[in-house]
């Protein structure tokens, strides 16, 4: 630029410099002619010159001077820096004076212009930040590789972060886990897809904080590279609401269900533990059991360790509490807790260990929210141990002013606070569970006591007909014994007459006699069939009692097999012969065979045993039946009533009253839904 | 007739027999020719026999005479045994009375009435007549 300007200056004094230059010519010319005109015109013409030459230079030294103001002020402007134009160039008059002025006002006008809009910047940023602040919404935006390089202030303020060091860090290090649909979604939006919604999604960060959020996945170009922006609403709050509402409905609906009691308390308590973000973590459930004063564990919810939680959070959807499919799952998958179920399973606490916070709750009836573990006075060391955590709930089961058990929940793996809303929702579980309780065991008596009518019923129904036939038999018995008492008392008589009649005296005798023997022999067939209650005419013989089991069995297979009864025979071949009247014994194993058969259930065992002990030899007859109650035990032996006409079937009574004649003992064992065990016991003749 | 017979044994019979001889039984037994015949036998055996043919007629010569033992049977027309039994007892508790019945099956029931014996009918009156014997013998001590 300095060159283009001594050119250009040189060019404008050239006729200054040719008018010097001819004037240098003609002084040396004339003055060799003499004369004082051409000295004075040439001195004046080149005092002129000079001075012309010197204002030349002078002039374009300025103008070069007042140039350079000019193209620096546009420089200035240039740079954006227009208020510097005001200070220079207000001085003197002329073309530059004007210019310099014109482009202060310039300056002045876009200085303005600029300004203004600064303070809109500044406004529409200030706008946008309150914006921003003001929604609850989280924002992060990630890398092409999933790299956090932004987070907004919210975030990092819901979830503990500064934001310096969570810029750069991978996304799955700053979230516990991403279920498979976040990544799939980023994934998505990477490849171009439209933004993609997940509702009611859980999050754990690294620093256990746990919300329920709707996330929006959208992609922004920067400085043309992708990048994936989250958008993460917390909806935590109205989630817990309707996770709740849902929760109860459901657990009403299956009590209404009539399922199982186990089922609908495990329903209880995975819908406490549902929802891991909205739940507890673990929940278990103890049980007072008055009998054995203790507290025993029940069941439990919750994983085992932190992996087992992930794996599960992950696999379980949000807020989409469906208890009954996830009982399903959780029955299927046996989804870890494995040790924690066994650890409350075998756990009992004394109920006179009233120290014990598990106790103390019950018998306050009141929840029992333990904070700190580790330094509570009223949390043993034994507890301390069993349960492993530092924060925890403990609430009673409390129905009709009784306590029945306690439900204990923490917050093990995301350690979030027990809020109290989760403590309100577990109370509602815990009243809800301790009905349910009530109710199945005021349902279960009723079923007993209506049970034991029934069979009690049926008993009667049983024993009124054995009476009815024994009254028929017995009339019978009357009708027919008392004409033969006739008939025998008078051919007795006969016989007695006929002694002294000479001649035919001896024959009619014999022939009254075989009247006599034969109406006798009818009267003992008659007491035998009907009356045993009188001491018995036993043809007392050897026999082996296996024979006698096996001829009764070969009686009633048909019976065994249309009941679709197993018999089950183990007799010992080597078991002496004992003296017993046959009939009796097979009536014996008769009574016994039918008693088991009334007894079981299709597809049960009956089971008969022999063999020998010391100086007796044992029958033991064994159903896998319903067994009995300690009061029918004491009474199964006694006749059902005194005016019991013997004949076949007539029960237990029978049973002990041929056995005891038999001089030999007969017992029995029984447990309730056990089956029962008559074992008898006859004496080796020595 | 019967009871002249009766009489005519007890003529023949010692010292020790006339005072068994004065002993008084009544039969009470519907089928007639059962009380017959029992009142034959026990005629023969020496005791002095009256019959009734049920409950009602026992109850009246109850009334009206001393037994020594009563032989009663249990099912009869008009009174059966039972109640018999009940009256014969609300006028004299000490009376002996034997429940001879072709059931088998009233013992226990007549436990409750102290009947001092219970004996199941049989062509065969030993054991009857036996009872008779041990009762009357234990009531003269």
């Amino acid at each position: 630029m300095n060159r283009f300007f001594s050119i250009k200056l040189s060019f404008s004094l050239l006729p200054e410099f040719l008018l010097i230059s001819g004037l240098v010519v003609l002084y040396f010319y004339r003055y060799e002619a003499g004369g004082w005109f051409f000295p004075l015109t040439a001195l004046a013409a080149g005092t002129y010159a000079i001075v012309r030459f010197f204002l030349s230079i002078l002039t374009r030294a300025r103008f070069y001077s007042r140039m350079q103001d000019v193209l620096s002020t546009i420089n200035e402007f240039k740079k954006g820096k227009f208020s510097t134009a005001s200070n220079s160039g207000q001085t003197g008059k002329g073309p530059f004076s004007s210019l310099m002025s014109e482009l202060s006002v310039m300056g002045k006008h876009l200085e303005n212009i600029l300004s203004t809009q600064k303070t809109e910047i500044s406004n529409l940023r200030e706008l946008y930040h309150n914006i921003v602040l003001s929604i609850s919404s989280f924002f992060i935006a990630l890398d092409e590789k999933e790299e956090i390089i932004f987070a907004n202030e919210s975030f990092c303020k819901k979830f503990q972060y500064e934001l310096e060091d969570i810029v750069g860090k991978k996304i799955d290090t700053i979230f516990i886990f991403l279920t498979s649909t976040i990544r799939e979604s980023i994934k998505r939006v990477l490849q171009g897809h439209e933004a993609v919604v997940l509702e009611k999604t859980h999050l754990v960060s690294a620093n256990k904080i746990s919300i329920i959020a709707d996330i929006k996945l959208t992609t922004m170009v920067v400085k043309g590279r992708t990048q994936v922006i989250f958008v993460i609403d917390d909806v935590t709050a109205i989630c817990k609401k309707d996770f709740q509402i849902n929760l109860i409905s459901q657990v009403s609906e299956s009590i209404q269900r009539d399922d199982e009691i186990d089922s609908v308390l495990h329903a209880i308590l995975i819908g406490v533990t549902s929802g891991s973000g909205l739940g507890f973590n673990r929940a278990m459930l103890f049980l007072a059991n008055p009998r054995d004063k203790a507290l025993k564990g029940k069941m439990a919810v919750g994983p085992d360790t932190m992996e087992e939680a992930i794996k599960i959070w992950s696999s379980v959807s949000e807020c989409g509490v469906d208890i009954y499919s996830q009982l399903k799952s959780y029955n299927e998958n046996k989804e870890g807790g494995g040790k924690l179920i066994e650890k409350v399973q075998t756990s009992s606490f004394s109920l006179k260990d009233e120290a014990n916070i598990f106790v103390r709750a019950l018998n306050s009836q009141e929840h029992i929210h333990v904070y700190d573990a580790y330094n509570d006075e009223r949390v043993s060391e034994e507890i301390r141990g069993f349960m492993e955590v530092r924060e925890f709930v403990v609430t009673p089961l409390v129905s009709v002013n009784k306590s029945l058990g306690v439900i204990v929940a923490d917050n093990r793996f995301n350690q979030t606070p027990i809020g109290y809303d989760n403590i309100e929702l577990l109370s509602i579980f815990a009243f809800q569970a301790a009905l349910l309780i009530e109710s199945y065991n005021n349902l279960h008596m009723i079923k007993k006591e209506m049970g034991k009518i029934r069979d009690r019923q049926e008993a009667m129904v049983e024993s009124e007909k054995l009476a009815a036939v024994g009254r028929i038999a017995s009339h019978i018995a009357h009708e027919i014994r008392n004409p033969l008492v006739t008939m025998g008392g008078y051919a007795r008589r006969i016989v007695q007459l006929a002694r002294d009649v000479p001649k035919t005296g001896e024959s009619i005798a014999k022939a009254a006699t075989v009247v006599l023997k034969e109406s006798e022999r009818l009267e003992k067939t008659l007491s035998n069939v009907m009356d045993f209650s009188r001491a018995s005419h036993f043809i007392m013989e050897f026999n082996n009692i296996n024979e006698v089991i096996s001829d009764t069995y070969e009686l009633l297979k048909n019976l065994f097999q249309e009941r679709r009864l197993k018999v089950d025979l183990k007799l010992d071949d080597g078991i002496p012969l004992v003296k017993s009247d046959f009939n009796q014994m097979k009536q014996v194993m008769l009574n016994l065979f039918q008693n088991a058969i009334d007894a079981t259930p299709p597809e049960g065992t009956v089971t008969v045993a022999t063999g020998a002990n010391g100086d007796r030899i044992t029958v033991s007859v064994k159903d896998s039946g319903l067994g009995m109650a300690d009061d029918d035990i004491h009474r199964i032996f006694e006749p059902f009533y005194s005016t019991k006409v013997t004949g076949v079937g007539l029960g237990l009574s029978i049973v002990k009253k041929i056995i005891t004649d038999h001089n030999g003992e007969v017992s029995v064992t029984s447990k309730k839904d056990g089956g029962s065990e008559f074992l008898i016991n006859l004496p080796i003749p020595k | 007739m019967s009871m002249r017979h009766g009489s005519l044994a007890v003529c023949v019979k010692d010292h020790f027999w006339e005072e068994h001889a004065m002993s008084k039984i009544l039969i009470v037994e519907d089928e007639q020719h059962q009380r017959e015949l029992y009142a034959m036998e026990l005629q023969e055996e020496g005791y002095q026999v009256d019959q009734a043919s049920n409950g009602k007629e026992a109850v009246e010569l109850v009334k009206n005479n001393k037994y020594d033992l009563v032989v009663l049977d249990i099912r009869m027309p008009e009174m059966d045994g039972i109640e018999a039994l009940g009256k014969i007892l609300s006028r004299d508790k000490k009376i002996p009375i034997i429940i001879y019945t072709a059931y088998s099956n009233y013992k226990s029931n007549f436990m409750t009435w102290t009947a001092d014996a219970y004996i199941t009918k049989s062509s065969n009156l030993g054991e009857l007549k036996e009872k008779i014997a041990e009762i009357l013998a234990s009531r003269s001590k």
